[in-house]
C-alpha cells in the first residue's frame, strides 16, 4: 500500500497558448511598448491560473513576425512557472505568410504538440497593426490542412486604422473572432480578457457554452464595456471564412 | 476586470446589513470572491459578473434569497447568509470565509498539499457524502458539483462546502449545468438538467479523485493527442468508460500516467472496490437511478474507517475482517487483538475505533455519523474497552452468561465472548488468537 503521501499528481492535459504577434516596423513606439505591457501582464496572469489549474497544464508559445517569423519559445510551448516575458522590440515587414508556415510547421504532435498526456485543442491569439507584405493566402490554404489549426480556437486583433481587418479574418477564419481597435488601452485590457477565458477551464457553464474564437470575443463585448466599433462587420464573401471543422470522433493519432 | 469591485464599495444587503469591500480573495468564472466587512464583521463576498447571473437573473437572486431564509442545511456548507441589494446590473451574496488550513481539492489534485492519512481522506469523504445527503433529503440539489467546491483541512479531514448559489429545489434549473469533466453523462448529452442523481455522479468522482488521485473516466483513451469536443463528448457523455472497469478495458490505466490508482486500487478493500465499480460501471452512467446512494456510500466508507489500524512503523494497514493482518511496508502484523463483530462484518477493536450509527442497521440521515462506541483505553493500565456513547443504556451479557446494563459513557472491557445490543444490533467481542 503506498501511503497517502506517496502518491503523485493527478495527471492533466496539456493546454498550449500560442500568440502570434507583429513586430514589423509600424508597431515602432506606443503599439510595441503597449503589446510589451500587456504581455507582461497575461505572463502574470497564466502564471497564477497555471498554479491552480487542475484540469490542464497551461504552456505558452510565442511567435513574432516581422521580415520572416521567429520563435520566442524555440524550445516549444513552456511551462508558465518557466515563462518569463521578453520585451520585443519592432521593425521590418509584415510577413503573415511566413507566421502561418512556421506555426504551420510546428503544430504536429512530432513538433511542440507531443506529450505523453496529450492536448486540449490549442488556442491561438493572432496580432497585427497592418496588412500582410507576403503571400499569406497560400500559407493559410496550407495550414488549414493542419488538424491542429482547424480545430483551435483562434481570435486576432486588429491594432489601428492600417490593420488588413480582412486578413486577420480571414486567418483567424471568422470575421465575429476579430477584435479591431486603435485604442492601446482597450486592447491592453481585451488581450488580458481573452487570455484569462481562453485558459480557464475551471469554470462552470450553460448548455450554450462554447469555446471557440466568436464565442470568446461576444463574451467579452457582453462583460467589459466596450464600444460596438470593435466588431469587424465582414460578409462571408468579402473574406476567406474558414469551413467548420469536420466531425471529429476518430480517436486516431495519424493526423494529429 | 472591468466588473472588479474597488476597495471601499460599500452595499447595502437585503437583510439589513452593509458590506465594505476590503480586497479581493480570488477569481472565478461566474464571479470573483472579497474580502468584506459586513456589519463589524470579516465576511466573504461572492460578486457575480453580470455573465454569470445566466439567463434569468431575477430567478438566480430570488432562489439564493430562499436558500438564505431557509438557512443551510449543515454546518459543513459555507451558506449564503445575506444577499447585496442590485448595483452596477448586478449583485453578490455574503457568506463566512474559507477558515484557516483549508484547502481545495484541486490542491490536493496537484499535490501542493497531502492528506496526512487514508483515514484523513475517509473522514473527508464521511463529511462531503453526509452533507450531500442532508442537502438532498431537504429537497435540494447543489447542481454543479466540482473540484472547485471543496475545502478540506488535510489534517482532520474537516470540509467546507462553498459556491452554493447554484443550490436549489431538485429539479429546479439555474441554468448553470455543470464543471467540464465533473458532469454526469447525461448533463453532458444535454439529455437531462442537473438534479440530485446527477450531484451523486459528480460526488462520486470526487470520491475516487481523492483516494486514487485519477479522474475516474481519464483512462488510456483520455491520452489521445488532441481531445477535440467531439472526443469529450465520447469520453464523458456517450461512451463513457471507468479505468477499472473489468468488463471494458479500453479505457483502462497507463502504467505510467495512471500510477495513483494502479498503486491505490488493488490495496482497497473489495467493498470500496465495488461501489467505485456500481458508482461508474455502464448501468450507473447510463441510469441515474442505479448510483449508489449517499447511505451506500456512508455504509462502506465508515466500515472502510474502522478497519484501518496505523502501524508503528507509520504507514496504516487495512485489515480484514478485524484479524492481525502484516503490515505490508514492514511486514510486522497489526497489533489487533480484539476484534468487535458486526452482523455484516468484523472490525479490529483499537484504539480509536469508531461504531458509527449507520454501521448498526437503518437510521435517520442526522445520525448516521453519530459515534454509538469508541474503544478507549484505561489511564493507568493501557487496557482496552468499548466505552458507550449512544446516549442509552445498552443490554449486555458477560463471559459468564450473566446479563448487565451497560449505562452511557460506560465502558465494557475486552474480552472474549462478551456481547451487547446497541441501537438493536448485537455485537460479539472476540479475541484474536
Amino acid at each position: 500500500m503506498p501511503t497517502a503521501s506517496e502518491r503523485g499528481p493527478s495527471p492533466r492535459k496539456e493546454l498550449h497558448i500560442f500568440y502570434v504577434l507583429d513586430t514589423s516596423g509600424s508597431m515602432t513606439g506606443t503599439k510595441i511598448s503597449t503589446l510589451n505591457h500587456a504581455m507582461e501582464e497575461c505572463t502574470q496572469v497564466l502564471k497564477t491560473e497555471a498554479q491552480k489549474n487542475g484540469d490542464a497544464m497551461l504552456k505558452i508559445a510565442v511567435l513574432e513576425f516581422n521580415s520572416g517569423a521567429r520563435w520566442i519559445t524555440s524550445n516549444g510551448p513552456e511551462a508558465m512557472e518557466d515563462f518569463e516575458w521578453e520585451y520585443l522590440t519592432a521593425g521590418g515587414l509584415t510577413d503573415m505568410g511566413m507566421a502561418l508556415d512556421e506555426l504551420n510547421s510546428k503544430l504536429h504532435k512530432s513538433e511542440f504538440l507531443g506529450s505523453m498526456m496529450g492536448a486540449y485543442i490549442p488556442i491561438i491569439i493572432f496580432m497585427t497593426d497592418g496588412a500582410a507584405t507576403d503571400d499569406y493566402e497560400g500559407a493559410l490554404a496550407e495550414i488549414r490542412q493542419n488538424e491542429w489549426f482547424r480545430h483551435s480556437t483562434k481570435i486576432g486583433f486588429a491594432i489601428g486604422d492600417e490593420a488588413d481587418s480582412k486578413m486577420i479574418a480571414s486567418v483567424v477564419g471568422d470575421s465575429e473572432a476579430v477584435i479591431k481597435t486603435s485604442d492601446l488601452e482597450l486592447f491592453a485590457r481585451l488581450l488580458r480578457f481573452v487570455t484569462v477565458t481562453s485558459s480557464m477551464r475551471n469554470t462552470s457553464i450553460t448548455p450554450e457554452s462554447a469555446m471557440d474564437g466568436k464565442s470568446i470575443v461576444a463574451d467579452a463585448r457582453r462583460q467589459m464595456d466596450i464600444p460596438d466599433s470593435v466588431t469587424v462587420e465582414l460578409k462571408p464573401e468579402e473574406y476567406d471564412p474558414e469551413p467548420d471543422p469536420a466531425p471529429d470522433d476518430e480517436w486516431g493519432e495519424e493526423k494529429w | 476586470m472591468s466588473e472588479a469591485l474597488q476597495s471601499g464599495f460599500q452595499v447595502k444587503t437585503l437583510f439589513g446589513g452593509v458590506v465594505r469591500v476590503n480586497r479581493a480573495l480570488g477569481e472565478g468564472g461566474q464571479g470573483a470572491v472579497y474580502l468584506v466587512d459586513y456589519n463589524g464583521e470579516k465576511k466573504a463576498l461572492k460578486w457575480f459578473k453580470q455573465v454569470g447571473l445566466g439567463k434569468k437573473p431575477e430567478a438566480f437572486y430570488e432562489n439564493i434569497k430562499q436558500n438564505i431564509i431557509r438557512k443551510t442545511p449543515s454546518e459543513e456548507f459555507l451558506w449564503p447568509l445575506d444577499i447585496t441589494e442590485w448595483a452596477e446590473g448586478s449583485f453578490g451574496y455574503v457568506m463566512d470565509l474559507k477558515p484557516d488550513g483549508y484547502y481545495e481539492v484541486t490542491d490536493f489534485m496537484l499535490c501542493k498539499v497531502k492528506f496526512q492519512s487514508y483515514r484523513t481522506i475517509i473522514d473527508a469523504a464521511l463529511k462531503i457524502v453526509s452533507a450531500f445527503r442532508v442537502l438532498h433529503n431537504a429537497g435540494y440539489s447543489y447542481q454543479d458539483l466540482n473540484d472547485g467546491n471543496f475545502f478540506i483541512h488535510p489534517r482532520t479531514g474537516d470540509v467546507r462546502i462553498c459556491d452554493n448559489d447554484n443550490v436549489a429545489p431538485d429539479g429546479t434549473e439555474t441554468g448553470i449545468v455543470g464543471k467540464p469533466r465533473y458532469m454526469a453523462p447525461e448533463i453532458v448529452l444535454g439529455k437531462n438538467m442537473p438534479n440530485s442523481l446527477s450531484d451523486r455522479f459528480s460526488m462520486s468522482l470526487i470520491l475516487y479523485i481523492l483516494f486514487c488521485l485519477n479522474h475516474p473516466l481519464e483512462g488510456r483513451r483520455y491520452l489521445t493527442p488532441a481531445l477535440t469536443p467531439g472526443l469529450q463528448r465520447e469520453l464523458y457523455g456517450s461512451d463513457p468508460v471507468f479505468m477499472m472497469d473489468p468488463s471494458d478495458q479500453r479505457n483502462s490505466p497507463h502504467p505510467a500516467v495512471h500510477a495513483n490508482t494502479l498503486r491505490v486500487w488493488p490495496c482497497l478493500p473489495d467493498y470500496m472496490q465495488r461501489i467505485f465499480l456500481d458508482a461508474f460501471g455502464r448501468k450507473a452512467l447510463e441510469k441515474p437511478s442505479a448510483r449508489p446512494r449517499e447511505i451506500d456510500w456512508l455504509n462502506v466508507l465508515t466500515r472502510f474507517r474502522s478497519e484501518i489500524v496505523p502501524c508503528p512503523c507509520g504507514n496504516e494497514i487495512f485489515t480484514q475482517q478485524g484479524t492481525r493482518c502484516p503490515c505490508d511496508a514492514c511486514g510486522r502484523p497489526a497489533d489487533v487483538s480484539f476484534r468487535l463483530v458486526l452482523s455484516g462484518y468484523s472490525i479490529p477493536a483499537v484504539r480509536d475505533t469508531r461504531l458509527y450509527r449507520c454501521q448498526l442497521g437503518t437510521c435517520d440521515e442526522k445520525e448516521a455519523l453519530t459515534p454509538v462506541a469508541r474503544v478507549v483505553a484505561k489511564a493507568d493500565t493501557g487496557r482496552l474497552g468499548v466505552r458507550n456513547l449512544s446516549g442509552k443504556r445498552w443490554d449486555a451479557v458477560n463471559t459468564r452468561g450473566e446479563a448487565l446494563k451497560v449505562s452511557p459513557n460506560e465502558v465494557i472491557p475486552l474480552k472474549d465472548g462478551i456481547t451487547f445490543t446497541a441501537c438493536g444490533e448485537t455485537i460479539t467481542i472476540r479475541e484474536n488468537r
